[in-house]
């Protein structure tokens, strides 16, 4: 069972106690994609987590001392620490946790994969805008059209390093930080954009033989199901799946 | 020579050699606060550099090649590597050279100074917007916006109870966030941090540090520069 089929807890709801001494605590959502970059990361380096799943259509109280705007995901360690922003909690964990090291070593290499990153920045908007459209019946071909270049870019870092991977011959932090987006492109609907983009899918499917990533995949008819239940705003959404 | 006097290179200028072994150089514009955030870094970590101005509204075809956004700052090395985007830049300096550390080296420290920069990021672009505003309207509700911003960074202050906001001496979210906030008198925004004492404060210890001093533009230079930016086929 993955570590975070857990129900969600809403308004009304106890706040968890204290987080025990050797755990880190993740406030997450099982479909967030922000969240999915930060368990990667958890389950890549090994660390023992607990998770907390949150709904977000009906956020605790208690949750607003966690985040100021109620955001995940939200680390918490056992001296009360908190530590949001995706990207910040994934750079934490890599700098707080020995073992594996997912970021270079090499300064260069790191601002290397920053750089991508923000290549990357405009993807999350886009696929959701392109979801939503779709699943309102809204015409989205300038999205698609959009989306696609971004694709583009990608594919152009792709061909110019002649790797597998964003980082290089093996997975690195950079490619746990862009793939939340690209498990989700055939449930969201929008697979074709990267079909002008060969070393993309090369990718997409080596990252689909990772160990980490397989562990985290979420299977396509649960995910049909939280998103069918999301868009007619029902609440229990976001516990779709659960027994 | 100050540094700072060199002339910008436009369209048709030649592009640049090597970097010589030892020296790192920073594509940079004079009053750019984003490369000035980088220039404070190189500055205050004592790194050997050389300042190449480029000229924002006529760039040399070269510069291109350097930053796909071409946007200024870009930093190059002498084995040629680009590094490019403000705040990655500060942080390649800090891992790169073995001068003084500003990033802490404690994990969970280093987290709060990036979530620090996150509650700060909607500042940059209310000041530019501000700064390009004709309407007396747009303007106000800018500040507005402006001063909720700002409170946020306020309240920072207030629990950690210390003058910076790494803790007692300054350090490297201090020097990426202070050029919007040198700004402010140039701008005619002094009043956005009449109700934020402790930003005031901080303000104030910021113009004694040594590095930012070295640094600071004078609000006439700055006002000649923004009107004639601010003019169609201005600079």
């Amino acid at each position: 069972m993955s570590e975070d089929a857990t129900r969600t807890l809403g308004k009304g709801s106890q706040p968890p106690g204290p987080v025990p001494e050797g755990l880190i605590r993740i406030y997450s959502m099982r479909f967030c994609p922000f969240s999915h970059r930060t368990r990667l990361v958890l389950k890549a380096k090994n660390i023992r987590h607990e998770v907390v799943n949150i709904n977000l259509r009906n956020k605790p109280e208690w949750y607003y001392t966690k985040h100021p705007f109620g955001h995940i995901p939200v680390l918490e360690t056992s001296q009360c620490q908190l530590i949001y922003e995706s990207v910040i909690a994934c750079e934490y964990l890599d700098d707080a946790y020995p073992g594996r090291k997912l970021f270079p070593y090499d300064p260069y290499e790191r601002a290397r994969q920053k750089m991508l990153l923000e290549l990357f920045c405009k993807v999350p908007h886009l696929t959701k805008e392109c979801l939503v459209a779709l699943r309102c019946g809204r015409e989205c071909t300038d999205l698609k059209a959009a989306l696609r270049q971004e694709f583009s870019n990608l594919e152009e870092i792709l061909e110019y390093q002649n790797t597998t991977f964003f980082g290089g011959t093996c997975i690195s932090m950079i490619d746990y930080l862009l793939w939340p987006w690209f498990e989700r492109l055939d449930v969201y609907g929008i697979l074709d954009c990267v079909s002008h983009t060969p070393a993309l899918r090369l990718w997409i499917s080596a990252m689909k033989w990772d160990p980490t990533v397989c562990a985290l995949l979420m299977d396509k008819s649960i995910f049909q199901g939280f998103l069918n239940l999301y868009f007619q705003n029902n609440p229990n959404a976001f516990d779709f799946g659960l027994c | 020579m100050l540094e700072d006097s060199a002339r910008s290179l436009g369209k048709g200028s030649t592009p640049l050699g090597l970097v010589p072994e030892g020296l790192i150089c920073i594509c940079s514009m004079r009053f750019c606060p984003f490369a000035e955030k980088t220039r404070l870094v190189l500055k205050a970590e004592g790194i050997r550099y050389e300042v190449i101005y480029i000229n924002l509204k006529d760039k040399p075809e070269w510069f291109f090649k350097k930053n796909p956004f071409s946007l200024v700052p870009v930093l190059e090395n002498s084995q040629g590597q680009l590094i490019y985007e403000p705040a990655i830049t500060c942080e390649y300096l800090d891992e790169a050279y073995s001068g003084k550390k500003l990033l802490p080296d404690d994990p969970y420290e280093k987290a709060c100074q990036k979530m620090v920069f996150e509650l700060f990021s909607k500042v940059p672009s209310l000041v530019g917007s501000f700064l390009r505003t004709q309407n007396k309207e747009d303007g106000a509700g800018l500040k507005e916006a402006l001063c909720k911003e700002f409170s946020k960074l306020e309240e920072v202050l207030i629990n950690k109870k210390t003058t910076f906001f790494g803790g007692n001496s300054v350090s490297m979210i201090d020097y990426v966030i202070w050029p919007s906030f040198e700004r402010l008198e140039a701008m005619k925004l002094n009043e956005c941090v009449d109700h934020t004492p402790e930003l005031k404060l901080w303000m104030a210890a910021m113009r004694e540090d040594p590095t930012v001093s070295a640094l600071l533009t004078g609000v006439k230079d700055w006002q000649g520069f923004t009107e004639l930016y601010l003019q169609p086929g201005g600079l």
